[in-house]
Order: C-alpha cells, then structure tokens, then sequence
C-alpha cells in the first residue's frame, strides 16, 4: 500500500534568503512571462476566451472533415476541435463577426448541438467586471487577513502568497494557451480561498501556539499538505474525468485549481514560512 | 446525552430536512425525474438570449408645468418618429422634485439630434444629460411584456429576467427545450399592433392612429363561417375609443365608402379613392380591409354599445401571431439582439452533461477518500469525514430545490470546490484533535475543537469574501457558482464541521 508521509524538512538547514529565492524566483519568472506576452500581443498577456471577446462557438455532427468544415463558413474559423468523446462532433469557434454562422452550418446540413453567440461590446462589459471581482475579492481577502493577525510581515506573508498563488496559473495559462474563461475566472478566486486554508493554518501554529517554531511548522505542515493534496487530488480527477467525457467548463476549473495548489505548496512552505521565520526570530527580537 | 451530541442532532435533523426539499413537499417542485431538482439549461437544454434594449434617455429633465402627453406628440414630431417611442417620466408626487425622465426608443437618433429635440420642444436640456440606455422602469415593463409573449407563444418554463451589468442593464430570456430561432423570433421585434385608418385628403392620403395594444381587448382567434377569413376577435376597451372611433369613420366618410379599398401591401394605395383600415405591425402595414358590415353598426350607433371588431389575417397562423402580439403588449423598444448573447444547447447533450457531470462528482469524491483513508488509515476517522462532506453537498441539494435554484455546470462545479474545502476543514479539525496525547476529558477536547475552529472560521470568512463579488456582479455563470459556494461554506461552518468534531468526540472518547 502506498505510504503517506509527510517529509520533515530540515528548516535550520537553509537561511531565509535561501528558502525566498526560489519562489520569489518562479514568481519573476511567471510575471516575465506575463509582460512579455503582454509586449507580443499588445492586448493581454493571457488568451480571452469568447465569454471576453465576442464570437461565436458552434458544436456540430457532421461526417465532413475538418478541412471541409473549414470552407464551408464565410467567417474565418478561430479553430476546429473534435471532440474525444463522439465521433464525427467538432467545436468550432469564430471571432466576433457580422456573418452568421449558425444559419451557414444549418444551411450545409450540419446539427448545431449547442451554440453560443456574444457581441464584442457585451464580452468587454465581462472583462471589466470579471478583473473589477477578481480585485475586489482579493482585496477584501487582504484587508481580512490584516484584520486577523495585526502585524505586518505575517499579514503580508499571507498575501504575498495568495498573489502568488494566483499569478504563477495565469503564467502556465499563457504558456499553455489556455484561454481565459469565465470557468477559469471562477478557479482564481476560488484558489484565494483555498491558498488563504493553508497560509492561516501555519500563521496561526507558529503566532498563536506555544512551542518550538520548527515543532508548530512541522505540525502546520503536516495538516496543511494532506489538506493541499486532498484538494490536489479532486481537482485531478475532476479535470481528467471532466475533460475526457467533454463537460464545458469543469476541466478548465479544476486544471486552473491544480496548478494553483502546487504553486501554493510551494509558496506556503517556502515563502510564508521563511518570512515568519525571520519575523519570529530576528524582526521580533530587534 | 442529547446535550453532548446536539451538534450531530442538528445535522441529522437537517439532512431529514434537505429529504423533505429534495424528495418531499418542501421543495419548489417544478422539477423533472425522482428528485425536486430543478435544471438550468446547460442540464437542461434549451435557448437564451441576453441583450440590451436600444434607446437612450435624458436624465434628469426639469419637468415643471409640462403634460407628458403632449411633450410626448411634440418631441416624436420633432423626431419623425411615432408618439409610442418617446416616453416622458414624472417624479413620484411625494418626492420634492419636478424632476423627470425622457426616453427615446429608437437606435437611429442621435444624441444631439435627442437634445434639440428636448430643446425645441422647451425643455432645459443638453447632451451632457443624455446616455445610451433606457430606465429600470422601462426594462420592467419589457420583462413584463416578454413574460406574457412566453407564456401566449406556448413556450412553456421559458422567463424572462432583467440582469444589471457594470455599466448597462439587459434583458435575459431563456427558454427551456426550444431552439435558438424560435427564441430569436419571440424576442426579435417589439410586437407593436396598430389599427391605422387610411383615407383620401388634400393632396394625397392621410393616416389616423385608431386602435393599438392598450386600447383593444382579444376574445380570440376565430373564421369567419361565411368567407373561411381568419382573424382575431377583439373589442375596444374603452367607450371613449369606440366613440373616437365611430366618429371618424364617419367624419371622414369610411362609411359611405364601403368595399372601397385598393391597396397593395407593400406599396400603398391604388388609385385616389381608397378608404382602408390598415395593420400596422413594427410600422408595417401587414394588412389592409375595407369598411365592410360594420359601417351599419357605426351608423346605428351600436358599435360605441357592443364595440365588437374583427381584425383580418392571411392565414391560420398569422392570425395565432397576430392575437400574441394584441395579449402580450407591445415591447416598449427593440431587443439589441446584435450587441448580446445567445445560447442554444440540445436537450440530449443537456441530458448527457447532467449524467456526466454527476459521474464526475464520484470520481472527484472518491479520490478524496482514497487520499484520506491513506493518510489516516483509521476507519473511524476517515469514513465519518468522507460522510460528512457527502452531507454537506446532501444539504446544498436540498437548498437548491427548497429556493427552486436551477442547476447548472457552474453550480456543480461550485459543488466540487465544496467538497474540497470542506473536506480540507475536516483534515484541521481530525489533525488538531488526534495530535499529541490522547484525549481523554471533553474539556480537552473542547479546548482543541476550538482552537481548530479559529482557522476553520477565518478561512471560510476569506472564501466568502473572495467570491462575494462574484455573487453580486452579474457574470451570468459565475453567480450561481458564487453562491454555492458561500452557501456551502456557512453550511460547513455551521453545521456540518462541528457535527464532525462531534463524532470525533465519541471516537476518541469512548
């Protein structure tokens, strides 16, 4: 049977600057990759889906193939997708377009399973307000968390972490080309509360325990990466399970989910924890 | 006894509670198949369309000493537009202002075109006041309208909603089990019925206004016995209409001209001697009669009495449109189609997601138990948890069907990140209370119950924080995953974690 440990990391070994560099490193690295992308495309650093840009997204069945397909619409086809699950059913999506593509599909003969249609104006009405949520939750998150710990540098650990936590999915999002979605909105702000679980449970066993600071963050560790896992695990097979039966929606919020539980393992473990270390041992003791 | 384990009482009693909702009479009901779960349209199937209204309004006008009726004629006129697409609104009498609205139902008008109208007509107004967009009054009446044009279409389940966006308001109509044009061609025009008098006037014709939506009652779509013509039934509503009605008919001579109608649809009057009655449909004439028997009731003086009329239609089904149109009013302005969403999903794929996505669930459930168990390895440990949080999504069900919430792929999603930070407040609670020495007096554990709930109640005042915005905000999708969410965790935090804490109790207790 498979043994579920969880590693004592022999903290004392390496000094703060040596825990920090590597995930303050990751973190450059992914907003680099952000700005850079922002540079190429001029417009975002993360692909937006259609809930952002407008277009069209048809699901036909047809026996043509993709090329076929492809001539058969006026409008330039963004992509052509099969899907695993059917045979012979494709998702094709189109940018925003005077033309009507539902009428060309049902004209050549093709069954439109499903369609979806958004005007340009109304996608950009979501993007502002979905970046107007996704600060506003984290802001409301940050302002909690220095309610509850009154100090600086624990209060910040917590949110630099979140942002963290949030930045480095949106990194493998551009690098993956994974589009920016309302699902995928949705998994972002759900990543500021799951990545807040394990930040609040090592904050509060290192400042409002008794004890040996490596005995609370052994502890803390202990509760906080089978909480972590846990989560790491549905998400896996929500985004397997979801993405091989073609469900909208659920793959692109649980892979968004996993990579942002790793990324919180890392940042929980490394940053926050070096941070409370040198706030319990040398900010404190000035 | 009972006081020891009143945390567990509490979530057996809810969970006998949530049956009730999901199975028994305290559901919404609605619902299709075992449960009282009702299904948005991504589980479902069905088509929605979301769009603005087109227009524009000036807000605030001084409205001091005007009468909208005449403000109304007069600002259209300065338009060329019809009366109906301007709408004046006055304060309500107990606010202290004499304040108003103007609005413009048309897309082609401009801004400054709007304000010289307003001015020309003597109000206080420039373009600074003028924005695209219509009132919350007017998109109430449109819901209203679109509602009745539902339920008159036979479009069964189907609503309309008014939904508030960052910076406009649209109308969202969706419509269970049809596709997307029958959706498209309820919702396309505003469905505007007039009965238009045509007759010869100096130099050419003129047109009188007689009849719209307001002013005519509908007994139903009938045939006539005699010609096989089919065409709706109405009567006029009020006495003063008829009486308006008669006179001018008889003023201007439509009942000494009768059968006398030449009129091509289409291109307008033949010859100079037409009397019609027109009907206008969205500024259309779809159909033109000529005074027929009615002249003798008019003439009598029976029709201001029993103001019976039978308005003409081409066909069986134009009649059907027609009398929908009459019942359901008129659209106070178009649907902006162009600048929305539509969305169309076949039943059987809605049918297949529902299925799917239930499968999904499992398997997200069972990975969670599988890492629990292989961490604790403790049955009494890692079985009551993988059953407490089955419970917690066990309550959300039966709090979607107790408020009739219509699931969707968001909402099950929301469901799985439930199940995963709930289960992530069961690991802190098993950690805190399992660590160390045993337990062995309840104050102990109490003492350790507590300091876990510290955490347990931060993070789920953060979650709810971080998706708060997402509840409010009108994302479409996102707000049902919100408010899962938020919902979830209360109930987690409320009720099923200390009810968990319990059973732990007993475990390590006994």
């Amino acid at each position: 049977m498979v043994e579920f440990e969880i590693p004592d990391v022999d903290y004392t070994r390496y000094s703060n600057r040596q825990l920090v560099a590597i995930p303050l490193a990751i973190l450059g690295l992914a907003l680099v990759i952000l700005l850079g992308n922002f540079l190429i495309t001029g417009t975002s650093p993360v692909s937006l889906g259609m809930a952002f840009t407008g277009g069209t997204e048809l699901r036909i069945q047809t026996a043509d193939t993709q090329p076929q397909i492809e001539r058969t619409f006026d409008a330039d086809v963004e992509s052509i997708a099969p899907i695993r699950s059917e045979e012979n059913e494709y998702i094709v999506t189109f940018p925003p377009s005077d033309a009507d593509p539902q009428q060309q599909a049902q004209a050549a003969g093709y069954e439109v399973i499903s369609s979806q249609e958004r005007a340009a104006s109304f996608g950009a009405d979501t993007q502002r307000q979905a970046f107007l949520g996704i600060g506003a939750a984290f802001l409301g998150m940050a302002l909690l968390v220095f309610g509850l710990f009154r100090t600086f540098i624990p209060s910040i650990a917590v949110v630099a972490s979140a942002f963290s936590d949030i930045v480095i999915p949106v990194a493998l999002m551009s690098i993956f080309d994974i589009p920016l979605t309302l699902g995928t909105v949705a998994a972002l702000l759900m990543l500021i509360g799951y990545s807040v679980d394990s930040d609040l449970l090592l904050n509060n066993h290192i400042l409002r325990r008794r004890g040996d600071f490596y005995e609370s963050t052994y502890r803390a560790m202990r509760t906080g990466v089978t909480m972590t896992l846990t989560s790491i695990a549905a998400m896996t097979a929500m985004t397997i399970a979801a993405s091989l039966l073609a469900i909208d929606l659920l793959p692109s919020v649980g892979i968004i989910l996993v990579f942002g539980l790793v990324a919180d393992l890392m940042n929980t473990y490394l940053l926050n924890v070096s941070l409370l270390r040198y706030y319990k041992y040398e900010a404190v003791a000035q | 006894m009972i006081r020891k384990n009143w945390r567990l009482i509490l979530l057996v009693v809810l969970v006998l509670g949530g049956s009730l909702a999901l199975f028994g009479p305290l559901g919404a009901g609605g619902g299709e198949g075992p449960t009282n779960l009702q299904y948005g349209l991504e589980l479902s199937g069905g088509a929605s369309v979301r769009a603005p209204l087109v227009g524009m309004t000036a807000d605030p006008v001084d409205l001091e000493g005007t009468s909208g009726q005449d403000l109304e004629r007069n600002i259209a006129e300065e338009l060329g537009l019809s009366p109906p697409t301007i709408e004046v609104r006055y304060p309500d009498s107990d606010e202290a202002t004499t304040e108003g609205t103007v609005e413009v139902y048309n897309e082609s008008v401009t801004q400054a075109e709007f304000a010289a109208a307003l001015q020309a007509v003597g109000l206080d107004a420039d373009e600074s006041v003028i924005e695209a967009g219509l009132t919350r009054a007017t998109y109430d009446t449109a819901e209203r309208v679109l509602d009745s044009k539902i339920n008159a279409g036979g479009l069964t389940g189907g609503d309309a909603s008014v939904t508030t966006g960052a910076n406009q308001t649209y109308l969202t109509v969706e419509v269970p089990n049809a596709n997307r044009s029958q959706v498209l061609e309820l919702v396309g025009d505003p469905g505007r019925v007039q009965i238009v008098g045509l007759h010869p006037a100096e130099g050419g014709y003129e047109r009188v206004p007689l009849f719209d939506q307001e002013t005519l009652n509908v007994n139903g779509v009938s045939q006539n016995q005699r010609t096989g013509q089919w065409g709706v039934d109405v009567s006029v509503a009020t006495r003063e209409a008829a009486q308006r009605f008669s006179t001018i008919m008889q003023e201007e001579g439509y009942t000494d001209n009768q059968g006398q109608c030449n009129y091509e649809i289409g291109s307008g009057p033949d010859g100079d001697n037409a009397y019609c009655l027109l009907t206008v449909r969205n500024g259309e004439v779809v159909d033109a009669v000529s005074m027929g028997d009615l002249a003798t009731t008019i003439e009598s003086g029976d029709f201001v009495e029993d103001p019976r009329y039978f308005i003409s239609s081409n066909s069986q089904e134009d009649a059907r449109e027609l009398e929908i149109n009459l019942r359901a009013g008129a659209l106070p302005s178009a649907l902006d189609v162009e600048s929305g969403t539509n969305y169309f999903l076949q039943p059987s794929l809605a049918q297949d997601f529902k299925f799917l996505s239930l499968v999904t669930g499992v398997i997200a459930v069972l990975a969670v138990s599988l890492t629990v168990f292989i961490r604790y390895r403790e049955p009494g440990v890692a079985l009551p948890m993988i059953l407490t949080a089955g419970a917690e999504v066990y309550l959300l069900l039966g709090f979607a069907s107790l408020i009739g919430l219509a699931l969707d792929l968001s909402h099950i999603a929301g469901f799985i990140a439930v199940i995963g930070t709930g289960v992530d407040d069961l690991i802190i609670i098993a950690d805190e209370i399992l660590q160390g020495e045993r337990v062995s007096t309840g104050r102990v554990f109490e003492s350790r119950f507590r300091k876990a709930f510290w955490v347990i109640g931060a993070a789920a005042a953060t979650t709810i924080i971080a998706m708060s915005p997402l509840a409010v905000l009108s994302l479409g999708d996102l707000q049902g995953f919100a408010i899962v969410t938020i919902v979830g965790v209360l109930l987690g935090v409320l009720v099923t974690r200390p009810a968990y804490g319990n059973i732990l109790r007993n475990v390590v207790l006994d």
